[in-house]
């Protein structure tokens, strides 16, 4: 028994020693996405450009003389995956996260992270993200609340419409958004003649579209995810419902037109600008490199906004010259002045949302091409 | 009206797909006392299958031809599947307890359904508009012509299963070997043989059904088979597990039932309400609507 103790000590000591020799040695990165499912290739995106900027960051000498080393963890987009993934990353020692890439797997692994002083960065657009005062939680996208103002504005002001239809699935993303919508339109006067909720992945929207053809609709408003925008643009023009087609930020995806094929052509889009449509330097060059690495341009705006949430924080790091995780987020905070980002300029507020707001409305044209309808 | 008949028009063509899925159930049962849980993953793996010998055989060719070569050639691939499922996961386990047959199935079910992921990867694959996007306009009721397809195709097929088991000699045989294996072996019939030709028509009609849901929906998952099974394992329970008529009754109900739902109700709660419909029809007649009361051996 004395002896089986012992070994066990000296197994644990072993343990210690190793974690603590592998912390000195390198600057740890959690990447929490959903590597499988639905939106797999949006979580590869995120994986593959976190490894493609750190490499470039090692190549040049690491962080304050630290080589990052990334970890990845697959939360399939559920909160019950999520969640162990941020114990597992966490235990790894991960200094900060990128990702995930929706709001749901984001938010259930929030106050895991908050606990642990781990910086998490995420593109999630939910509102409820940033309303729960976690001081690790930053945000490197824009909440629905801008999208949908703008979405409100352009249905309402721009374009007239007198009968609008909002549909939204149950992710906590989808709702923040629809929601979000509903009460901008009302606010500014519009009309909302029906809010219907569907089940991601089911499919056959056909039921729901049918009641929403007999209520006459100008617009259809699909605040979900491309997989389901994509049929229910399908088979909305299946059922011969003629009316505008608009989705949400995160219908922008190649998989939208496919899916919706020949009825994708005048269905319109509102997200902050594509990849392709990236104006600065940093952007271009970014997309060259992961083109080279990869074969393929990243799959979507997203992905590039994770990779700049992992640059802000390292750029905080290196300001600071501490690995500290408050002091850099503090930082963040109180920055005078805008960093350079992919995907623009990057400010943070003190509850985590990135100050500003870029929204376009795109229309597919008929070869798959975007076409910008309206800009702000 | 316009609602309703549209409607209607949209439950019978997803109740057509889960008929011909529940009859794959259906047979199975029918002659194995076996639920073959992993028949909605085949239906899904034979959609990629479709996919794969659109692209690589077919050379993307989308004229009739190649529409009628991509269905013969996936329902011949997957009953080929088929068999060699019940060969390997099956056939060695029929003197074992029932239990673990049931196991066997579900373990099946996960080898298919991680077998797409690592074959065609974890990302949503998409069909081809292999089917033109033509419609039909009555008064306010739109109907297209992959709907009209998928009701008449699946009815032919359902009309010539039924009449192949209630008119032929083989499908005397079949239907002798589910009212008792031991019987039929003594009466000359090769029951091994049997439960192949039903492993080869479940899976074919399988395949054409996977076939089905990608072309109308487009967008296919590695684990949408999950999905699809549930629905029309219902069906088939609905209509009487074992039952032939009975699964293609259960899926044309079912898919009725839920388009009603969802349109009147609420599509949320369409799933809730199938499967109170389910416990209905069970605790109303316990063997499924067309199912013959049967005393259970002792």
């Amino acid at each position: 028994m004395k002896k089986m103790l012992k070994s066990l000590f000296v197994v644990c000591v072993a343990v210690v020693m190793t974690a603590t020799w592998a912390s000195a040695e390198t600057l740890k990165v959690g990447v929490q996405a959903p590597i499988t499912g639905s939106y797999a290739n949006e979580g590869q995106g995120i994986d593959n450009g976190t490894r493609l900027l750190a490499n470039q960051i090692n190549a040049a000498g690491g962080v304050m003389g630290r080589q990052i080393e990334v970890f990845t963890c697959d939360d399939q987009a559920t909160a019950m995956a999520s969640a162990i993934c941020a114990r597992e990353l966490v235990n790894r020692g991960v200094k900060m996260i990128i990702g995930s890439y929706t709001s749901t797997a984001a938010e259930a692994a929030q106050k895991i992270y908050y606990d642990a002083g781990v910086i998490q960065t995420s593109d999630g657009t939910a509102d409820s993200l940033t309303e729960k005062g976690y001081w690790t939680f930053l945000r490197n996208s824009f909440p629905n609340s801008a999208e949908a103002e703008y979405a409100a504005d352009y249905m309402v002001n721009v374009k007239g419409y007198k009968r609008i239809v909002v549909v939204s699935d149950f992710s906590s993303y989808a709702v923040g958004l629809a929601d979000a919508t509903v009460a901008a339109i009302k606010a500014l006067g519009g009309n909302v003649v029906s809010y219907d909720k569907i089940r991601a992945d089911s499919q056959n929207f056909t039921p729901v579209l049918t009641n929403i053809r007999s209520k006459n609709p100008d617009v259809i408003f699909s605040a979900g995810y491309y997989t389901d925008g994509g049929q229910l643009r399908a088979q909305q023009v299946a059922l011969g419902i003629n009316a505008d087609f608009i989705g949400g930020d995160a219908n922008d995806n190649p998989d939208f037109i496919k899916l919706a094929g020949s009825a994708a052509k005048g269905a319109k889009i509102i997200n902050v600008p594509t990849v392709d449509m990236l104006p600065y330097d940093l952007a271009k060059d970014f997309i060259n490199d992961y083109e080279k690495t990869y074969g393929e341009r990243p799959p979507s705006i997203w992905g590039l906004m994770n990779i700049d949430g992992m640059r802000a924080i390292i750029h905080a790091m290196e300001q600071n010259k501490s690995f500290d995780t408050r002091q850099a987020v503090e930082y963040l905070w109180n920055m005078d002045e805008p960093i350079e980002g992919i995907t623009g300029p990057l400010k943070f507020a003190k509850d985590g949302n990135r100050i500003g707001s870029s929204y376009m409305t795109f229309e597919i044209q008929a070869d798959g091409s975007y076409k910008i309808a309206h800009q702000q | 009206m316009e609602t309703f008949l549209q409607q209607l028009a949209n439950g019978l063509t997803i109740g057509s797909m889960f008929a011909l899925v529940a009859l794959g159930y259906t047979m199975v049962y029918g002659v194995m006392r076996l639920i073959n849980f992993a028949h909605g993953d085949m239906v899904a793996a034979s959609a990629f299958v479709g996919l794969t010998v659109y692209t690589q055989v077919m050379g993307q060719a989308s004229s009739l031809f190649a529409v009628i070569a991509i269905f013969m050639l996936t329902a011949g691939l997957m009953a080929c599947v088929g068999v060699i499922l019940e060969r390997v996961a099956y056939r060695p386990l029929r003197t074992a307890p029932r239990l673990s047959a049931v196991v066997s199935a579900l373990g099946a079910s996960l080898v298919i359904q991680n077998g797409i992921m690592l074959i065609w990867g974890p990302r949503m694959r998409i069909f081809p508009e292999l089917v033109p996007q033509h419609y039909w306009h009555f008064g306010g009721v739109v109907i297209s012509l992959i709907q009209v397809l998928i009701l008449v195709i699946s009815l032919v097929l359902m009309v010539a299963l039924y009449l192949f088991i209630e008119k032929t000699r083989i499908g005397a045989a079949v239907r002798a070997s589910s009212i008792d294996q031991d019987a039929a072996r003594l009466m000359g019939i090769n029951v091994n043989n049997i439960i192949a030709l039903i492993f080869v028509i479940g899976s074919s009609l399988g395949a054409i059904g996977g076939l089905f849901i990608g072309l109308y929906y487009r967008g296919i998952t590695f684990n949408m088979g999950w999905q699809y099974g549930l629905y029309a394992f219902i069906a088939a329970i609905l209509g009487g597990i074992g039952n032939i008529p009975g699964a293609m009754l259960g899926g044309m109900l079912l898919g009725l039932f839920s388009a009603f739902i969802s349109g009147y109700v609420s599509s949320t709660w369409a799933d809730a309400f199938t499967f109170m419909l389910l416990i209905f029809i069970l605790i109303v007649r316990p063997t499924g609507l067309l199912g013959e009361r049967v005393a259970e051996k002792v």
